[in-house]
């Protein structure tokens, strides 16, 4: 196990130093300078800009410089919000977003695994129906329409919910289900279709046969073995949550990190498209990691390979 | 027993031949397919929107760049308010229209500078030598003062204080932008453009995935460690950022770029495919005794391996087009998009945002089209599955 756990985390940092290579090739090979500008900026302003933010060194010393910075958490100073730097921005959207994210993960486990699960016992009942209609709406809409739809009717026509910003417990409503609403009609989708393959496994026949309550059958037996497919998509879901809370972000005025990386991609912004690229990569390969290693915990199968 | 109380029964033939012809596996896959109601309702709205992209800007007045003035941010449908016989429209930004009986718009209008009262809020237009008096200060009034009516329009002392009824505007169907452009023939280069960017993306990542996967998996070993590893740290980032990044190198919109962008990243998941069913395919007889048989690599992955992978590679293609058409409205959403005049679903989408509360049949059709094209995907991809891929039939 413990090569295990080595192998992943090595092969993790070899992924970051590529990750941030190759942001950084990227963000500099752009023709012209953070600070091109239409209206040409003199020379000696350009040149004293250049200093300061030490883009008048040669290529190899910035990338050092900046991969020294990382290792220190420091992603450099944001180039169009003077005065701030790019972890200032992080810091400061950083629990806008991670609240909001939080929310719709534990809503996305807690009502979309029940009701997968509900379904399939259910299965071609109108409750089934019902679920299944509605998370594939969940699927096949965009959240950017279903976050606007939802500040139309509920934040516009009924006034129920604030229509921008996060200033109550209220105001979370509209954000948490546009950006869950995808992952959550996934998982419950997922589940019932793992469901209902495990369902038909002889097992469950032999469980039932035995003479084992029915509620245990299905919460020990068949619940259990179901889950391993839902487990694996977190990974993905955390991918979603993260790219999802641009747009939301944006439509309802939320002042976290998904904005200011929107914000910094039309500004043309480098360093903190970089720094906020690198930052969610790196948070993105730690929950991988985290999965990974739940998953081994989860799944005696794994183990078993791991050992081999 | 004698012999004659044995009869022999009259032998028509017909009992003892298979009734059921042999079909090939594609016969067999389509047959499944066709049984599929919620896939073949899913074809039917793909070639309708596929038609709707590619001829149906043929039949609208505009082009998608069309800006009228006077027909600014017009809805679908129009409330005509019936004043002497004639009709007009009161549009959400107080402007008045005068249209014919069928709901076509005739003209917008002027409104007559010399007797605007803007503090009462009486507005007069002028209709040829007569004065249409709109007066919407109604509105002003606390609470109304009961009034269930937010403006009058008069002409010739006639009042109208409730619209008369409601009718479809023949002109622009899906109504107007707030440049004045038919919304209807937006929507339709917006088909063209999404689907455009959708289909040419899949058809690359199809091409690099099954090339990489299929070197991948033939070649095995050390070859197949490497390849697979770059696949795993591509894979490990989410793929949106990618694209973002590579939207930013390339400074900005462009539908070359988009599709550049797109169909260099999401070819991932079609390389792992392609390579698990490498695996299992080339350690059958037939590739063996290709290979015997002197029969080249290129020729082995090509004419026998990729064929008989087909099936859950075609299912893999249904699901990557929404999946294209939802990422490309997605980056024209966060304003990475194609560049105006042009316009994509997302594009049309993040350009009614900002009049949503006023407008929202702006946001109504596109965000529609995109539920739509999504839908009818996701079923076919479903349908296709369960035909081509028995053994992954699901619930």
């Amino acid at each position: 196990m413990r090569s295990f756990y080595l192998k992943r985390i090595v092969s993790m940092l070899i992924t970051i130093i590529l990750i941030t290579t190759l942001t950084f090739t990227m963000m500099h090979s752009i023709p012209g300078g953070p600070f091109t500008r239409e209206r040409p900026v003199p020379d000696e302003i350009m040149r004293a800009l250049n200093a300061k933010y030490n883009l008048d060194d040669p290529l190899p010393i910035q990338y050092l410089n900046y991969m020294k910075g990382l290792v220190t958490f420091d992603l450099g100073p944001s180039y169009s919000k003077i005065g701030t730097s790019v972890n200032d921005l992080i810091i400061s959207g950083f629990p806008a977003s991670a609240k909001i994210g939080l929310i719709a993960s534990v809503l996305i486990v807690a009502i979309g695994i029940p009701l997968g699960v509900i379904s399939a016992l259910k299965q071609n009942s109108p409750l089934d129906y019902f679920v299944m209609f509605l998370a594939t709406i969940g699927i096949t809409v965009p959240s950017f329409v279903i976050a606007t739809v939802i500040i139309y009717f509920f934040a516009g026509k009924l006034g129920w919910i604030p229509s921008f910003g996060l200033s109550g417990p209220k105001s979370y409503i509209g954000p948490v289900i546009a950006l869950a609403g995808y992952s959550l009609s996934f998982v419950t989708r997922l589940t019932r279709s793992s469901m209902l393959e495990v369902l038909r496994q002889d097992y469950i026949t032999t469980a039932r046969a035995n003479g084992i309550k029915e509620f245990t059958v299905i919460m020990k037996h068949a619940v259990r073995n179901a889950l391993i497919p839902v487990v694996t998509y977190i990974g993905p879901m955390v991918a979603a949550i993260l790219t999802g809370s641009f747009v939301i972000e944006k439509i309802f005025a939320i002042p976290g990190i998904g904005r200011h990386f929107v914000e910094s991609v039309s500004n043309r912004d480098y360093t903190t498209i970089m720094g906020i690229t690198v930052f969610y990569a790196v948070f993105y390969l730690i929950m991988i990691f985290i999965v990974d290693v739940a998953y081994a915990f989860i799944d005696p199968r794994i183990k078993l390979k791991e050992d081999k | 027993m004698s012999k004659d109380k044995f009869v022999f029964i009259e032998q028509t033939g017909e009992e003892n031949e298979a009734i059921r012809p042999s079909l090939t596996y594609w016969q067999d896959a389509w047959r499944r397919l066709k049984k599929n109601k919620l896939s073949m309702m899913g074809i039917v709205v793909v070639i309708l929107i596929v038609l709707f992209g590619t001829i149906g800007p043929n039949f609208t007045d505009f082009s998608y760049s069309d800006q009228i003035n006077a027909y600014k941010n017009l809805p679908p449908t129009l409330k005509l308010y019936e004043l002497d016989g004639r009709y007009f429209h009161v549009s959400n930004d107080y402007n008045v229209f005068l249209v014919a009986e069928d709901g076509t718009l005739i003209e917008r209008l002027v409104l007559d500078p010399m007797k605007r009262d803007m503090i009462n809020k009486v507005y007069t237009y002028q209709l040829g030598e007569e004065d249409v008096i709109l007066d919407f200060s109604y509105n002003l009034l606390p609470n109304k003062m009961g009034y269930d009516y937010n403006f009058t329009l008069e002409l010739d002392g006639e009042v109208a204080q409730y619209p008369a009824m409601t009718k479809l505007n023949k002109l622009f169907p899906f109504g107007t932008d707030s440049l004045g452009r038919d919304l209807l023939t937006r929507v339709m280069y917006g088909a063209r453009i999404s689907l455009l960017v959708a289909f040419v993306a899949t058809i690359v990542n199809l091409f690099i995935g099954v090339v990489y996967g299929s070197i991948s998996g033939y070649e095995g070993g050390r070859v197949d460690n490497i390849m697979m590893r770059i696949v795993d740290i591509i894979n490990s980032i989410p793929l949106v950022l990618y694209v973002i990044l590579l939207m930013v190198w390339f400074r900005g919109g462009g539908l070359t770029n988009i599709i550049i962008a797109l169909s260099s990243v999401y070819w991932v998941s079609m390389a792992r495919l392609v390579r698990g069913q490498m695996l299992s395919l080339k350690e059958q007889e037939f590739v063996l005794a290709a290979r015997v048989m002197g029969v080249s690599k290129g020729k082995i992955i090509f004419r026998h391996l990729i064929p008989n992978a087909m099936g859950p590679i075609i299912v893999s293609i249904a699901m990557m087009i929404p999946s294209a058409v939802f990422t490309e409205s997605f980056l024209s959403f966060i304003g990475l998009g194609v560049s105006a005049p042009m316009a994509s679903w997302g594009t049309l989408a993040n350009n009614a945002l900002s009049g949503l509360t006023t407008y929202p049949y702006q946001l109504f059709f596109p965000a529609l089209a995109i539920a739509f094209t999504m839908l009818a995907f996701n079923f076919i991809g479903d349908g296709l599955r369960d035909a081509l891929d028995p053994r992954l039939r699901k619930g």
